[in-house]
This record gives C-alpha cells, sequence and structure tokens, in this order.
C-alpha cells in the first residue's frame, strides 16, 4: 500500500449492490479444497511483525483499515469468509461459522444460513444465534463505517442507521432451536455475501458492550486471540486455547505460538531489522531507496503481487475548467502514466492502466481509449491532441490548482501533473497537503478542488466496489467532507446502466460483468473523469527464518500461516 | 520567595492557556481537517457521519468544544484519542514520560560530563593546542544535525558493522524494571547521540565564563595569596561559571523532557513524549497533540521557575538586587 495514511482508508467501501457472484458460485465446489495440510513440525516460536504507527481501534466492526483486517483473518469469523488459500482463489466465498452457504430464496430476498454447533469464543462461551443476532444490531450501534451503504439493506436496516439505541433489525430472525439464522432484505442485492464475509460481519459475543471498544480486545473465534494492545507500542496475539479447526478453509489452525506487530521505529530502520533477523516483516510499503537493495540482496524474501487498486486523478466535472469533456479528455491523453509510474518507483512498483476496473478484477477489460495509435494496451501520451483539445475547448490559460499528498512520491506524480498541465496550455499550481487532511479535502465540494492525486483500495471483488461507488449520483453529497464520488460525477444515462448491472448481477453473474466492463469503457469515453494513473504493486519482505509465505488478493498475507520454526 | 511562586503559577496558567487556544484554533481552522468525517470511515453515509459527529461532540460550537476538551482533560482526566479510539490520552503520556526521562536522564549525565570536562581542559589550557582543538570540536557537535547522526550511527552500526556491533539490540525501548541491561543497552546509541550537541555547547559556554572569570577581582586575590593555578580554577572560577552552566542546563532538561527530544526519539524508535507529539500530529489527532502540548509547555515552565530559584541561590548577587 502507498503510503502511511491510507492506513485509516485504504480499503475501499461501497454502497449498495452487486458482487463477484461468479466467485461466490464457484465456492460450493471449492470450499472443500483445503489449503495445504498442517505441518505440526513448524508450529511455535514468536513471529515478529513491524509498523511505523498502529491502525487505531481494535474493533472489528468499526476498524477499516488493512493493517488490522490482515490480522482480523486469523482472530474473527463470519458466518461466511474469504477463502484461506494463496493467489486468486482467495477471492473465493465459503462457509465458516455457518454450516454451509446460504440458501437463497429465487427473489433474492432471503438468506437463510444454519449456525455451526460447538464452537466457541476466547472466553470459552459457545457462540449461538443470539450472538449472531446482537453482532448486527451492535453493527448499527457502534455507527460501522458501512452501516448506511452496506448493511441498511437488512429490513430495520433503516431505521436502525436513524436511531441506532433502539435498534432491533426484525429482519435478522433467528431460531436457537434449530441454530438457523435467516436475513430478509429489502432489496436484492448480489454483494450482500461479500459484504458478510469481510470482518464486519464478524461474530462477536452479545455480551459486548455497543459502544466502539477502541483498545480492548473482543473475543473471537478464531485460531488466535488479542492478547494485549497498546497502540503506542505493541498488539499482541496468543492462540486462542478454544480453538477447534472446523474448516481449514475458512479458519486453518496458524504456526506461530505468538504473533507481536510493534509499533514506532521509522520504515528505513524496519527495513534494517528485517535484514539483520531482528524481525520477520513490516507492514508498511519499502521506501523506494532500499527497494533496490533488497529486491537484490534477499531476493528470495521478497514477494511482489499487483493489488486490485488504482491511483487516479479525479477532475471535478462540476466546475471550471473540467466541467468541460473536452478538457477533461485533453489531461487525458497529455498525462504519461509511465512517467508516474516512474515516479512511483518504477515498474517493480506499478503497471501503467488506462481502465478504473484494475486487471485480474470482475469486469475488466483491456482497453485503452486514449492512447498514442489505436493499441488496447497503453503506449503513450498524445500531446498534439491534448493541445488541439484543449484549444477547442475554449479553457485555455485557465488556473488549475493539483491538490495532492505531500509526501515526496504524491507530491512528485502532482508536480509531474502540474508540468503537464502547463505544457497543454493551463496555468497550474501544486497544493500539496498532509496526508490525514488531504483525503477528505479533496471530497468536499465546497472546496473547490479542480484535480487531484488520490487512490482506491477494493473491499471485495466486485465491479460496482469501484463503478457504483466512485462514480454514482448517490455517493456524491454536496458539500460533504464524505463523499467518495470525488469527481462529482452525475449521469442519469450512466446510473440507470450502473443499476441495471446491479440487477443483472443476481441473475446473470457473466452477463453482467461483461455490462461492467462495456461500462468502464464508455465512462472513460463519453465522460473522462478521472485520469486512471496505474495499478501498485505490494512488496512484501520477510526475514529468511520466514518460510510459507501465502497471499490472499482480499487480505494480503496470511500472518498466521507462515512458520518461523 | 511566597509572591514568587503565586507569580509563576498565575503566568504558567496564562502561557498554558493561550497556548491550549492556539492549538485548539488552528486544529479547526485547517480545511479538510475534520475528525468526523476520518472517524466515519471511507465512505460512510450522511447519517452515519452526523451520528459520529455527535457522539464525539463534534457538532457543538467551538468555545463548548474547547470547554468539553480541557473539562476531559484536565478534571475527568478521561480525554481520548480521535485516532485510537478509546485510548485515554494521560495513560499516554504518562506511559512516555519515564522513556523519555530515561533518555534525558543519561545524556545529560554524558553531556554534563564532557561540556565541563572539555570546557574546564579548554580553559587550563588556553593559549596551547588542546585549546582550539577542544572548541573545534565543540562546534563540530554543535553543528551536526541529530537527526542526521541518528541516521549514520544507526546505518554504521546495524548495516554496514552489524558483524562487530552484533551486540547491540536493534531500534526499540525495554523498561527499566523489565531488564535493566537491556534497557541501558537500547538506549547507549540514543543517550550518545543526544548528548552530542549538549557537550558542544556546555563546552563551549563553560570556556567562555572561565575565561571571563580568570581576570576578575576575586581570582586576582586567590592568587595574590599564592594558591595555586589548578585550585583557583577548580575552587573559584568554576564555582562561578557553572551558574550560567546551570540555568543553561535547566531550560534545555525542561523543554527535553517536554518533548524537545522529538528527533532522537523518532530516529532510534523510542515511545517518548517525542514520539508520542510527533505521531499524533501525523495522525492529526487533536487531544493527544493537546495533551503533548500542555506536558511540553507545563514542563518549560516549571523549569524556568526551577532555574530561577536555583540561579538566587547560586549567585548571591541576584538575591541583593531583589
Amino acid at each position: 500500500m502507498k503510503n502511511s495514511v491510507s492506513k485509516w482508508l485504504r480499503v475501499a467501501a461501497a454502497a449498495s449492490a452487486l458482487s463477484s457472484a461468479a466467485f461466490v458460485a464457484s465456492s460450493a465446489s471449492s470450499a472443500s479444497a483445503a489449503g495445504p495440510t498442517y505441518q505440526p513440525a513448524h508450529a511455535g516460536g514468536t513471529l515478529k511483525l513491524l509498523a511505523t504507527g498502529a491502525g487505531g481501534t481494535l474493533d472489528p466492526q468499526v476498524n477499516y483499515t488493512l493493517q488490522y483486517w490482515q490480522l482480523y483473518q486469523a482472530t474473527y469469523d463470519g458466518l461466511v469468509t474469504f477463502q484461506k488459500v494463496g493467489g486468486t482463489p482467495s477471492f473465493t466465498i465459503v462457509p465458516d461459522l455457518a454450516t454451509s452457504l446460504p440458501t437463497v430464496s429465487k427473489n433474492g430476498l432471503t438468506y437463510s444460513f444454519t449456525l455451526r454447533k460447538g464452537i466457541k469464543f476466547s472466553n470459552g462461551q459457545p457462540v449461538t444465534v443470539d450472538d449472531v443476532k446482537a453482532t448486527f444490531q451492535r453493527l448499527f450501534k457502534v455507527s460501522n463505517p458501512n452501516a448506511g451503504t452496506w448493511y441498511n439493506v437488512i429490513v430495520g436496516g433503516p431505521a436502525c442507521v436513524t436511531t441506532p439505541a433502539t435498534c432491533t433489525l426484525p429482519g435478522l430472525v433467528v431460531n436457537a432451536a434449530t441454530n438457523s439464522v435467516v436475513f430478509h432484505l429489502i432489496h436484492a442485492d448480489a454483494e450482500f455475501l461479500d459484504q458478510l464475509a469481510v470482518p464486519f460481519g464478524s461474530i462477536l459475543p452479545a455480551s459486548t458492550p455497543p459502544k466502539d471498544q477502541g483498545s480492548t480486545p473482543i473475543p473471537g473465534t478464531g485460531a488466535y486471540k488479542f492478547a494485549s494492545y497498546n497502540p503506542n507500542t505493541a498488539l499482541v496475539m496468543t492462540r486462542n486455547p478454544y480453538f477447534k479447526v472446523w474448516s481449514s478453509a475458512a479458519q486453518p489452525q496458524g504456526y506461530p505460538d505468538t504473533i507481536v506487530q510493534t509499533f514506532g521505529q521509522t520504515v528505513e530502520s524496519e527495513v534494517t531489522s528485517v535484514e539483520n533477523g531482528q524481525a520477520d516483516w513490516i507492514f508498511d510499503p519499502l521506501p523506494s531507496d532500499r527497494l533496490q537493495q533488497v529486491s537484490t540482496k534477499y531476493a528470495k524474501d521478497v514477494h511482489v503481487h499487483t493489488l486490485t487498486a488504482d491511483w487516479y486523478l479525479p477532475m471535478n466535472m462540476n466546475i471550471a475548467p473540467f466541467n468541460n469533456l473536452k478538457a477533461r479528455q485533453a489531461v487525458n491523453y497529455a498525462i504519461d502514466k509511465n512517467a508516474a509510474v516512474t515516479l512511483d518507483g518504477g515498474v517493480q512498483l506499478a503497471t501503467p492502466t488506462c481502465t478504473i476496473l484494475p486487471p485480474n478484477f470482475p469486469g475488466h477489460v483491456n482497453a485503452c481509449v486514449y492512447n498514442k495509435g489505436n493499441g488496447s494496451t497503453y503506449a503513450g501520451p498524445d500531446l498534439a491532441k491534448a493541445k488541439a483539445l484543449v484549444k477547442a475547448s475554449g479553457t485555455f490559460g485557465e488556473k488549475v490548482a493539483v491538490v495532492s499528498q505531500n509526501d515526496p512520491v504524491d507530491a512528485n506524480i502532482g508536480q509531474y501533473v502540474v508540468s503537464v498541465l502547463n505544457s497543454i496550455g493551463y496555468k497550474a499550481t501544486l497544493k500539496p497537503l498532509s496526508q490525514n487532511i488531504q483525503f477528505n479535502y479533496i471530497q468536499d465540494s465546497n472546496n473547490h478542488v479542480q484535480i487531484s492525486l488520490t487512490q482506491w483500495f477494493q473491499d471485495y471483488p466486485a465491479a460496482s466496489d469501484f463503478i457504483n461507488v466512485l462514480l454514482s449520483c448517490a455517493n456524491f453529497h454536496k458539500g460533504s467532507p464524505n463523499s467518495i464520488n470525488i469527481s462529482g460525477m452525475c449521469v442519469p444515462s450512466i446510473d440507470a446502466k450502473i443499476h441495471q448491472a446491479e440487477n443483472l448481477m443476481i441473475t446473470n453473474p457473466t452477463a453482467a460483468n461483461k455490462l461492467w466492463g462495456q461500462l468502464d469503457t464508455q465512462i472513460m469515453a463519453q465522460q473522462a473523469p478521472w485520469v486512471p494513473l496505474f495499478n501498485p504493486k505490494l512488496v512484501d519482505f520477510t526475514s529468511s527464518r520466514v518460510g510459507n509465505y501465502q497471499f490472499s488478493l482480499e487480505f494480503y498475507m496470511y500472518v498466521d500461516q507462515l512458520w518461523v520454526k | 520567595m511566597f509572591t514568587f511562586v503565586v507569580r509563576r503559577l498565575v503566568s504558567a496558567i496564562l502561557v498554558m492557556f493561550s497556548i491550549s487556544v492556539m492549538v485548539f484554533l488552528i486544529f479547526f481552522a485547517t480545511p479538510g481537517v475534520n475528525p468526523a468525517a476520518r472517524i466515519a470511515g471511507r465512505s460512510a453515509s450522511p447519517q452515519v457521519l452526523a451520528q459520529v459527529s455527535a457522539e464525539f461532540g463534534l457538532n457543538r460550537p467551538l468555545p463548548i468544544r474547547y470547554g468539553l476538551m480541557m473539562w476531559h482533560l484536565f478534571i475527568k482526566q478521561d480525554l481520548t484519542s480521535y485516532v485510537n479510539i478509546g485510548v485515554r490520552v494521560i495513560p499516554q503520556i504518562t506511559g512516555a514520560a519515564p522513556v523519555t526521562l530515561s533518555l534525558v536522564l543519561g545524556a545529560a549525565v554524558i553531556w554534563l560530563i564532557v561540556g565541563v570536562a572539555g570546557g574546564l581542559v579548554a580553559a587550563a589550557n588556553r593559549g596551547k593546542w588542546v585549546d582550539p582543538l577542544i572548541m573545534f570540536g565543540g562546534i563540530a557537535a554543535v553543528s551536526i544535525p541529530v537527526f542526521w547522526l541518528g541516521q549514520v550511527v544507526g546505518l554504521l552500526t546495524q548495516t554496514k558493522f552489524h558483524s562487530v556491533f552484533q551486540w547491540l539490540p536493534g531500534s526499540g525501548y525495554v523498561s527499566f524494571t523489565q531488564s535493566p541491561g537491556q534497557w541501558a543497552l537500547h538506549l547507549l546509541l540514543p543517550w550518545f547521540t543526544l548528548a552530542t550537541l549538549y557537550a558542544g555547547v556546555y563546552a563551549r559556554v563553560l570556556r567562555a565564563e572561565l575565561v571571563n572569570a580568570m581576570n576578575e577581582d576575586y581570582v586576582r586575590t586567590a592568587r595574590a595569596k599564592g594558591l595555586s593555578e589548578r585550585r583557583i580554577l577548580m575552587r573559584h572560577a568554576l564555582r562561578c561559571s557553572l551558574i550560567s552552566v546551570v540555568s543553561l542546563f535547566g531550560l534545555d532538561f525542561g523543554s527535553l523532557v517536554g518533548g524537545a527530544a522529538l528527533l532522537t526519539e523518532v530516529v532510534f524508535g523510542l515511545p517518548g513524549i517525542g514520539m508520542l507529539t510527533y505521531t499524533s500530529l501525523q495522525n492529526l489527532d487533536l487531544p493527544v497533540i493537546m495533551a503533548a502540548v500542555m506536558y511540553g509547555a507545563f514542563f518549560i515552565v516549571l523549569a524556568s521557575a526551577v532555574v530561577d530559584v536555583l540561579y538566587a541561590v547560586l549567585d548571591p548577587r541576584v538575591r541583593v538586587v531583589k
């Protein structure tokens, strides 16, 4: 992940709709395909992880950082989860605390689960259907980040969003005698299972107070439990004494006896610690000046993965000059994505992209509307076309401020964008802002941001998590710092198509993903709300004693599967 | 003495009040800083945003917000962080203070010994080659930025010559109660790194004071009495020259304990007050910034008061004038 700010924000969020039903559909067959066999010889030891800073609250129903979502994989379980295996199958949803994937009614409005028996929380209490019910009520009571965008699809959800204190959630019906858990939805939602599979859907004891628990660990059902947490020093995970494997695809047995994530070192000294074997892995992105040394000297301990994420330049479609389509198209032609990749650290760290949906993502089609030549693979900028479009748009000579974050990589890319805008006829300046401020600043339409540099990381593998979340009318809130449709794009004909694709996803995921792909190209060609720059890569650097590295596309490296013995 | 203490206390409260108001206003005047937007999450709906605002009292007028923050910080002492939700601010400060104190105390011992010895030797050898050599060393020590020195020391011991320095642990902190040996080992390099600058300053200041003192009347009297040069330097000139060193030390020590050792703490990954200030600034965590700034301001005000008292104790002339 690119920068430390996005620790809060880096995992994306979505409004209603769609999912990787294609992946879900295939899961029934692969559910039994568990990961590799457990090797007791490698069990034991202490895994030492490093991060420059803590990830905020430890409450899985509130925390929205990849830093802790990664750790929750070993500590909490939902009714369903993303399969714990490496590579593309990690996008597959499998049953976890539920005995099987749910039975979904024909109209898509009812999801019926049966809860497994005999599972205990790390405090020794058995997991019951009452815990499930309380968990989903608590989601609203703790103001879960997506309570009003995802979980309000459950009958009674909207009332829970308005008055959380009195939330009863009548749409979730449980029966202790049969251990059944039935969700009734307001409308069919192809992404509902994905939303149950992320850590927000972790089942917690009913006795958990309905308030963000902050640094107090909440008991879970995973192979590990959080033993202690001090955001200024360390987070410690130890084995959950009540854990027994019920499905190694959902919650495998872990290897280290203790997992410690220590906070407070600079990223440079973290790298040195891993090189010297004083620590095993660092959470933060490797500094680009150490990358060369690390990747040549410790090649076998470096693991590189392309992420399903975008770095992009959203242009504000509601104010000059980018309320003019030709102006937006001109910028798309002018920016050299390869230059942006170089500034990010080179091809080792990023791949240029022309589309909204990242490669290897449902719905992605290889296309490049604004390109040198007519190829579908990016070949370079076309400055002549860009200059002509600026002239034709009548925006030549207008002032443009580029708002980027102030860390070196972001500011350098921002500076590059400024130079390109100047070269095609604008009077551009750079406005670098602190990492923590910039993200909410560029969303707020009161700040009149014309063009900015930002990133989006997926929540789960669904095209709507990009197109619907980032470009639909519903996600543009005028004058609010939480308005994730940063371009402010609201085109009724495209919105209608987004809804069509979402609905089609429920019945025919293949056709729906084809439609999403068409939408991606259509939005870029007809609206050009952004300049997609590149898809970032993640570089994991582990110590030489570590073995059994496995990478999930959804939650990244499985910390509990690493061997330190 | 009583009026002196009361006057000090009132001025301390005034200083801390104005600093807190400034920190508060600068924070909320910054566009894009809305803590509720960040707490609510990346794609929170407007209702969820409104609930979070209400829960943290962020929808109330600024003066009330300020009053509430001060009430929770000083009276109820249960102010919590905006970033690490539920984590109280005061235990963070009390947890970080011993780390900073360990760092500053150890470094102070080193810089006092090296600085005073350097100043003495240079003054005693005035006109010989040793004097300019020590003074050059002092200038060099003052000129080296502490973050650079810390990084280079880290680079040499942890990377380039790691095989030689394997007995040195990596960055971080181990508390004294946990293991006194590891505590000292972890702090060894930070102590020397932090002490370098101050040792240079103190050596130079002390030498200048000693050279001045050696020309004073009481030194001439001592010489006339037939005392040895060494006795004059150590017993008479040094005592008087230490006055300015003591006042300097008080202020330096106060500001370092209050968080001015930030760069050293960050470079060596020591979770002290400076590091806490640094991370809270990075995260724009107002409650922690506020508490850290108040803590630092308190120590600086306290240190300057102690210095004033000590000054009066050491130098009778100050008392007479008063």
